[in-house]
């Protein structure tokens, strides 16, 4: 049986994907009446808010928490289990959830068009938690599935000619890495007779190295599809942008994150990181941040800057992988966490400036820090995050790869981030220069909405705000969350205990 | 895994990688389909050579082929199935825009050859009006503009 | 000092936030955050200079060294007096500088204010780090400050510049301070001066800090941003400018310098650098025709002198550039509020358009004239004072290269006295030349309110020289808070006849011919610029830079970028065969059997028959068909594997994809290539697409040997073994597959439904996006073969196919079947319904409407899976209970039957949802569908 089964926190374990998805059944049921839809699914939200919350306090003082589906031991059931990794990105994916939504709701477009709109986005939660949750290779392919599969959805919302050109490459790539990943997992269970992570790594440690190389790589290519590293990314930038305003926002904060989450646990737990693994994910991470932000530098659409910004942030988690220290995973997860927040800031500020303007293309915005000078506010400070400024979350992320890089003296990737970081921003300058200074050049591809005291309607306004301030706190709080990034660490580094929980029937 | 079931399995991956890096979308769609059955020809092998289906009929211990990589295939070809579903439809979606399934190269990425093929960004167009505000005797006389703000005052 | 920091923070928030709503009020409110340093100093100065210090700590991030260090000593009071005292009659002035009417004042002081906060933090840091946080606070500030009128582009140009300089020499300070706090063990600036292991200080630590610094103080060959950010109010220039942000980098070199100065490049740097900046600054400043770039690149040069002193890193010239500090602060400022001023009041400050000044400005001229000494160095003003006090430490230097310094700013003193003369002449309306001139011969002179604060500092800039005692002890104590164990000399203006004095005259007097001889001046700096024309200015280099690196990024991106998805795919299969195929290889040995058995030939073969056909036909639905026609092929094979689940499943998903398949391609036009648009770029050549399809072929062979061979390698059996022997006692099923399915993977199931709901309202809301109505009774399109007979038949045949379903799905614990191969059965026969009858007759046959259908699967599944976890089980733990089923006897069950019920309902659901999304009559956006082959076919 599952490990204290009497306990309340392992009867919380599975709560994170089962309430999304009953709010999604619901929401099925009852298509034809929004304000229900609208009901459900923020109470479905709150719930889950509260479930993670509990969790992460739970799981810093037990180490781990799981829970063995169906009432089964580990590698015959699905396990479910919780470290302060998962813990953390349920946490912070719950509450970028929560927001999101309520901004849709507030934005009122394809939220209020699409009956499957609340659904579909459940699903896309639900899948997001199954994804940290799962401690199952095949189950986490499944979690994967119900995320993208919504995703699919999502993005098209609209049926916009742009949207279904893009639609049509993001379903194609995203349904070839599945594909590839059904592939990897076939020939896993051929290799080892399981699909648990914990037995994996356990019968991994008997296999040919060349063999194991092939399968670090083989899922390192998979996730490495979906978190968009080089030279697997360019679908990415493509795609987002073309989707509803709230969608893009959820999938830049958190879909890329899954992908890099599952780099991280299936590259710590399954592989000890040879060095020629280290090397190779310097080297990705090094390209993925040149080319995410010179395709960043030459665009001159705020969405699009954005979406290729997002690429090169990828490049300096995967650094601080790479590096394989208890400092550049700690860097690294702070990195994440804080790109999640100060991402999808930008994107929400990104459709705000949208709706304001009736276009978020430099040339046809223009002034926003006089019409709209709330919005402007919103902009800067996780613009000045996102570019690594003092004192803003982005610094300590920065910071902390940067100081860890030359510990583990790679100062030649320390260089890169650094013109990297310079890069990032004279982008996010060019963005304020271009959408909040001056006026607009030509005249915007949509009519302008009626502006609003704030700079849009108070239930997009307030979520923003939200998410800012978790951004600012995350810097003000830095040590004690940057403590538990170590913590969660010093777990991945050495996983026994997971392995134990897991593998030892719970 | 016997060389068999193996080369057929790089045959349906040869030819669904050939399908999928074509423009049109139901040859695409069909090349995906292939590299789906080649994944799950492959799971389905992966428990060892067949052997009986896996009903437990009561009398002793037959040689049960393995269970768990069925179940897995299964889940896969339901999953595919259900996204192949949607596939086609923003193909349906997209004839009724196009009049054609062909998937066309992403505008604003072709946008950004043009424009790098043009004099050059806005950027450049400032650079001329940032050059140092002439200090020279030839240069012109109101160099930086602030004229007015005392205005009124 | 904490408190004055958060004041400045939260007023000059407040001071933004209220925008436009406070005009040019907002600098009387800004002046309280300088007003309350300024208390702070008065109460503690005479401490501080009696040698105490004030400090303050409070943890970041300890973990990474991140901790706020605030500490106040002798030196840090000297800029906070700069800072402070300037800043509060900034404000003043800018009280009276700008008209009520100009917008954006209130975010103009608030900004100023939140500077203002930004460099008293810098300036009483005691950690590296933290000053590095305000250092980057000043940047962004300015940039904000600069650009502040927005709508000129040149403004918008100048920020960038700033921001992009300062803020690429910050990171380049990033490193060197990581370095150097590497190395030394601290970040503390305090500990780094007083115990000083210099040996373990690389030169690279050094050379990037000091560029980090040249950057911020304006040297060359960073020094372009400068006179542009001119284009900024002059207020704003005068207190970003020339006050305080510019000294920032020659605070941080002052505050280094002891402990640093002894690495071997850091002299060397320092001094050339500094001379540069100097001699060039001073020859840009002759040349200026506008009074405030003249000022500007006056600074420059300043700066160039402020760094070589306070770069030596000995006492005595430690002092005078305090002294030097001090007097640049006082006289830059007064001369902007002056340049200020005049642009005011006259509208220009081109010094060919400026003629003689009316009556009311003698006080003006006199504060010009006083400042001007200062800044030239003529006694007995203030700047003399610093002049003589450098001079005198480089004349006695005890540092190499000290006698060549002199020399140097010699040098740079006849030209500042130079440019210092002709900026009192610009002022006095003495260089009109002939055509301009005219206007502004009668502008009224400036009410006494506006320069009232310049005039302060004007005759400071005097009465500090005449009696230097105030600021001695003051001095002193910043001499010794860097260096503690010296004793530096009195400031004093008359120091007795010595070196230094000859120079300074010297100085003066060549200053004083250049300045009358100036036209030749002029004449000869012409020359010399016309010789230097071509080179590319400073400004230019940058703005070539930029457009390089732009241009860079273009070319790059639309390389890699290609938009083209054929590429993307290519790239993607490309990399992962290689990826893996190549490690794989390495560890390849033995050679397994052949085949299996020989019955699987057939469907293997069929197979591949199948797939090379589907990519050799033309037609969209005979490529369609092959697909199918692969499906069965695999059914067939996993028949002969003892899978029949996966086979019926398989058989019947089969079934219903080449349904769906058909929905979508009879709009379509029935060949590939008879499109009516052909692609906008063609898909890379064949011969690379082959290979690369080859490539991943023999790749997934390799790997699929490779791995099935490293079974032998893994002692422990597989995880099937256990559920083949717990399936019957503890899941009371005997079909492993199912049980496996509903139980003991039952989440997989969970997510499995969950993407086909989504499926089923993806294809529903894409429909929908097409603006299609339901399409209404008038089937006669939908029809696709009809015939009344045909009709009742399927109708008979539909209620028989779905109690075979119901059939499936009870039975599916023990023997093949389920809920999967149940649904997908009834989807067939629905399927069936549709051919015979279209959507009409699907809806008659299922009343209930798809939605529900689909949401009442998936929350009877979700119940099963949560009620056991409310009843303290975990989630989708089943329960065992018998019952009595007519014609099906007696069963024992479990609550998964309720579980695959679910998933039957779902799948049901899916095809409902499908049929009402492609059945109905296909419309276009445009006209209607060319092409119907499948009625085509049956007409």
């Amino acid at each position: 049986m599952a490990p204290d089964i009497s306990n309340f926190t392992s009867f919380l374990v599975p709560l994170p994907v089962i309430l999304p998805l009953a709010g999604a059944a619901l929401g099925i049921l009852g298509s034809k009446f929004r304000s229900f839809q609208r009901v459900v699914s923020l109470v479905a939200l709150v719930l889950g808010l509260a479930v993670s919350i509990a969790l992460i306090v739970e799981v810093d003082d037990k180490g781990v928490v799981a829970q063995v589906a169906g009432g089964w031991t580990a590698p015959l059931g699905i396990a479910f289990v919780i470290d302060r990794l998962s813990a953390v990105m349920l946490v912070v994916s719950s509450v970028i959830l929560l927001l999101v939504m309520i901004f849709a709701i507030g934005q009122a477009d394809e939220e209020r068009k699409q009956s499957s709109f609340h659904p579909l986005y459940l699903v896309l939660a639900a899948g997001v938690s199954a994804s940290f949750l799962t401690a199952d290779l095949f189950n986490l392919f499944v979690a994967f599935e119900m995320m993208l599969a919504a995703s699919y959805v999502l993005i098209t919302l609209g049926g916009r000619a742009d949207q279904i050109r893009s639609g049509m490459s993001y379903v194609v790539i995203s349904l070839i890495a599945s594909t590839l990943f059904i592939t990897v997992l076939a020939l896993v269970y051929m290799a080892t007779g399981t699909v648990n992570m914990a037995d994996l790594a356990l019968r991994f440690e008997s296999l040919d190295p060349g063999v194991k190389a092939a399968f670090a790589i083989a899922l390192l290519v998979v996730f490495g599809i979906k978190a968009g590293l080089f030279p697997l990314y360019f679908w990415l930038p493509d795609s987002y942008p073309t989707a509803p305003g709230p969608v893009t926002a959820v999938f830049s904060g958190l879909l890329t994150k899954v992908g890099v989450y599952a780099i991280i646990r299936t590259q710590t737990l399954l592989f000890d990181m040879p060095d020629w693994m280290g090397t190779v994910l310097l080297v990705v991470a090094a390209t993925t941040m040149v080319f995410g932000v010179l395709g960043a530098i030459a665009q001159d659409d705020m969405k699009r800057i954005l979406a290729f910004h997002i690429i090169s942030q990828i490049g300096y988690m995967i650094f601080g992988l790479a590096l394989f220290t208890v400092a550049g995973i700690a860097g690294a997860i702070y990195y994440v966490v804080h790109n999640i927040f100060a991402k999808t800031a930008l994107f929400l500020v990104a459709s705000l400036v949208d709706r304001r303007a009736g276009s978020s293309r430099l040339s046809e915005v223009g002034g926003l820090v006089r019409s709209a000078p709330i919005v402007a506010l919103l902009f800067t400070v996780p613009a000045l995050s996102l570019a690594g400024l003092p004192p803003f979350s982005g610094f300590i992320g920065k910071f902390s790869l940067v100081d860890a890089g030359l510990t583990g003296d790679v100062a030649w990737m320390v260089a890169i981030s650094l013109v990297v970081g310079l890069l990032s921003m004279y982008s996010m300058a060019k963005i304020w220069s271009g959408v909040f200074w001056g006026e607009a050049e030509e005249k915007p591809a949509r009519e302008p909405e009626p502006g609003e005291r704030l700079g849009g309607p108070l239930w997009m306004i307030v979520p923003t705000v939200a998410i800012v301030v978790c951004s600012v706190a995350l810097a003000l709080w830095g040590g004690p969350v940057y403590e538990f990034m170590v913590r969660a660490a010093e777990d991945l580094m050495d996983p026994s205990m997971y392995r134990s929980i897991v593998a030892g029937g719970g | 895994m016997s060389i068999a079931v193996a080369l057929v399995t790089a045959v349906l991956f040869g030819t669904g990688s050939w399908l999928m890096m074509q423009r049109r979308l139901t040859r695409i769609i069909i090349g995906i389909g292939l590299l789906g059955h080649g994944a799950n020809l492959l799971l389905v092998s992966s428990g060892g050579p067949s052997g009986d289906a896996p009903i437990i009929s009561g009398d002793g211990v037959e040689n049960y082929s393995d269970p768990l990589p069925q179940a897995l295939a299964l889940t896969a070809i339901v999953i595919t199935f259900g996204v192949t579903a949607l596939l086609l439809a923003l193909g349906y979606r997209s004839w009724q825009i196009t009049k054609d399934d062909v998937v066309e190269d992403d505008v604003e990425d072709r946008r950004v050859l043009r424009r790098s093929n043009q004099d050059g960004p806005e950027s450049e167009v400032d650079l001329e009006d940032a050059v140092p505000v002439g200090p020279d005797e030839d240069g012109v006389n109101r160099v930086v503009g602030e004229r007015g703000e005392g205005d009124g005052s | 000092m904490t408190a004055i920091l958060i004041t400045h923070a939260l007023l000059g928030a407040l001071l933004v936030l209220l925008g436009d709503r406070i005009d040019r009020r907002g600098f009387l409110v800004a002046a309280l955050a300088p007003l309350v340093s300024l208390i702070w100093i008065g109460s503690n100065a005479s401490s501080i200079i009696d040698g105490d210090v004030h400090s303050w700590s409070y943890d970041w991030i300890p973990r990474l060294g991140l901790t706020i260090d605030l500490r106040v000593d002798a030196l840090s009071l000297v800029m906070l007096l700069l800072v402070a005292g300037i800043g509060i009659l900034v404000c003043a002035y800018s009280y009276r500088y700008f008209s009520a009417s100009k917008p954006a004042l209130g975010r103009l002081s608030g900004l100023l204010t939140l500077f203002a906060g930004s460099m008293t933090g810098l300036v009483v840091s005691d950690h590296l780090l933290t000053l590095f946080v305000f250092w980057e606070l000043t940047s962004v500030t300015s940039y904000l400050l600069i650009g502040n009128d927005d709508r000129n582009p040149r403004a918008r140009d100048a920020a960038t510049s700033a921001i992009l300089i300062t803020g690429s020499g910050g990171l380049v300070l990033l490193a060197g301070l990581a370095l150097l706090g590497g190395q030394l063990g601290t970040y503390r600036i305090s500990e780094i001066v007083t115990s000083i292991p210099v040996g373990s200080v690389s030169w690279v630590a050094v050379v990037l800090i000091l560029i980090g610094a040249f950057t911020k103080s304006a040297q060359f060959p960073f020094s372009t941003w400068l006179p542009g950010a001119m284009v900024a109010p002059t207020p704003i220039s005068t207190y970003l400018h020339a006050a305080t942000m510019v000294k920032a980098g020659v605070y941080l070199v002052a505050r280094l310098a002891p402990a640093l100065a002894d690495v071997s490049v850091w002299r060397p740097i320092v001094f050339a650098v500094g001379s540069i900046t100097m001699v060039f600054g001073g020859w840009r400043a002759l040349r200026q025709v506008d009074l405030k770039l003249l000022l500007a690149h006056g600074t420059v040069s300043q700066l160039g002198l402020m760094m070589i002193v306070v770069g030596t890193g000995h006492y005595s010239m430690a002092q005078a550039g305090i002294v030097l500090l001090l007097a640049h602060g006082i006289f830059k400022a007064a001369l902007f509020m002056v340049v200020g001023i005049v642009d005011h009041q006259t509208g220009t400050r081109d010094v060919r358009r400026l003629t003689r000044l009316g009556p009311g400005w003698r006080a003006i001229e006199v504060t010009t004239v006083l400042a001007a000494a200062s800044m030239a160095g003529v006694p007995p003003a203030l700047g003399f004072i610093a002049k003589e006090k450098i001079l005198a430490g480089t004349i006695d230097g005890s540092f190499a290269g000290a006698q060549t310094l002199t020399v140097v700013i010699a040098l740079g003193s006849v030209l500042t006295f130079a440019y210092s003369a002709r900026f009192v002449l610009g002022v006095f309306g003495r260089l009109t030349s002939h055509e301009g001139g005219d206007a502004i011969a009668s502008a009224d002179p400036p009410r006494m309110s506006l320069s009232a604060p310049a005039i302060l500092l004007g005759v400071l800039a005097l009465a500090i020289g005449v009696v230097p005692q105030v600021i001695d002890s003051l001095a002193r104590a910043a001499t010794q808070a860097l260096h503690p164990s010296s004793t530096p000399k009195d400031v004093e203006l008359w120091a007795g006849l010595n070196t230094a004095l000859f120079v300074s005259a010297g100085v003066i007097a060549v200053g004083c011919l250049l300045a009358i001889c100036r036209t030749s001046v002029a004449r000869l700096q012409k020359r010399v610029h016309d010789v230097i024309e071509p080179l590319p200015s400073g400004d230019s280099t940058f703005w070539w830079i930029v457009a390089a690196v732009l241009r860079f990024a273009k070319r790059t991106t639309h390389v890699v970028q290609s938009g083209s998805l054929p590429v993307y795919v290519m790239v993607i299969m490309g990399v992962a065969t290689a990826g893996t195929a190549i490690p794989a290889v390495s560890s390849y040995d033995n050679f397994p059997e052949w085949i299996d058995s020989p019955t699987q030939l057939a469907p293997l073969s069929f197979i591949v028959i199948a797939a090379i056909g589907a990519t050799r036909v033309k037609r969209r639905i005979s490529a369609a068909l092959l697909l199918g026609a692969v499906g069965y092929g695999m059914a067939g094979l996993y028949v002969l594997n003892g899978a029949p689940d996966l086979a019926l499943t398989q058989f019947a998903i089969e079934t219903l994809a080449t349904v769906l398949f058909v929905l979508v391609l009879r709009v379509l036009p029935q060949d590939f290539d008879s499109g009516q648009r052909s692609p906008t770029r063609r898909s890379m050549m064949p011969s690379f697409r082959l290979l690369i399809s080859a490539a991943v072929g023999a790749g997934i062979f390799i790997f699929a040997l490779v791995a099935a061979e490293a079974r032998e390698s893994v002692p422990a059996v597989s995880v099937s073994e256990e559920m083949l022997e717990r399936s019957v006692p503890d899941a009371h099923g005997s079909n492993v597959v199912n049980v496996i399915l509903v139980d003991f993977r039952g989440m997989d199931t969970l997510g499995e439904i969950t993407v086909l709901a989504v499926a089923a309202l993806g294809t529903a809301a894409l429909a929908r996006s097409a603006g299609r109505r339901r399409t209404a009774g008038n089937s006669r399109t939908d029809v696709v073969l009809r015939s009344e007979v045909l009709d009742t038949i399927t109708r008979l045949l539909f209620a028989s196919i779905a109690l075979l379903a119901v059939y499936f799905l009870f039975t599916g614990h023990n023997q093949p079947g389920g809920g999967f191969v149940g649904g997908l059965t009834v989807a067939a026969a629905i399927s069936l319904r549709y051919v015979a009858g279209g959507v009409e007759a699907v809806r008659r046959s299922v009343r209930i409407p798809a939605n529900v259908v689909l949401g009442g699967g998936l929350s009877i599944s979700l119940a099963t899976a949560f009620i056991p976890l409310a009843l303290g089980g975990t989630v989708l733990e089943h329960a065992v209970f018998t019952w009595d089923a007519p014609l099906l006897g007696t069963i024992k069950t479990t609550s998964a039957l309720f579980f695959d019920t679910g998933v039957f309902l779902v799948v049901v659901g899916l095809v409902l949802m499908a049929i009402e999304a492609f059945g109905g009559e296909p419309e276009s956006d445009e006209e209607k569908p060319n092409s119907r082959f499948l009625v085509g076919e049956t007409t």
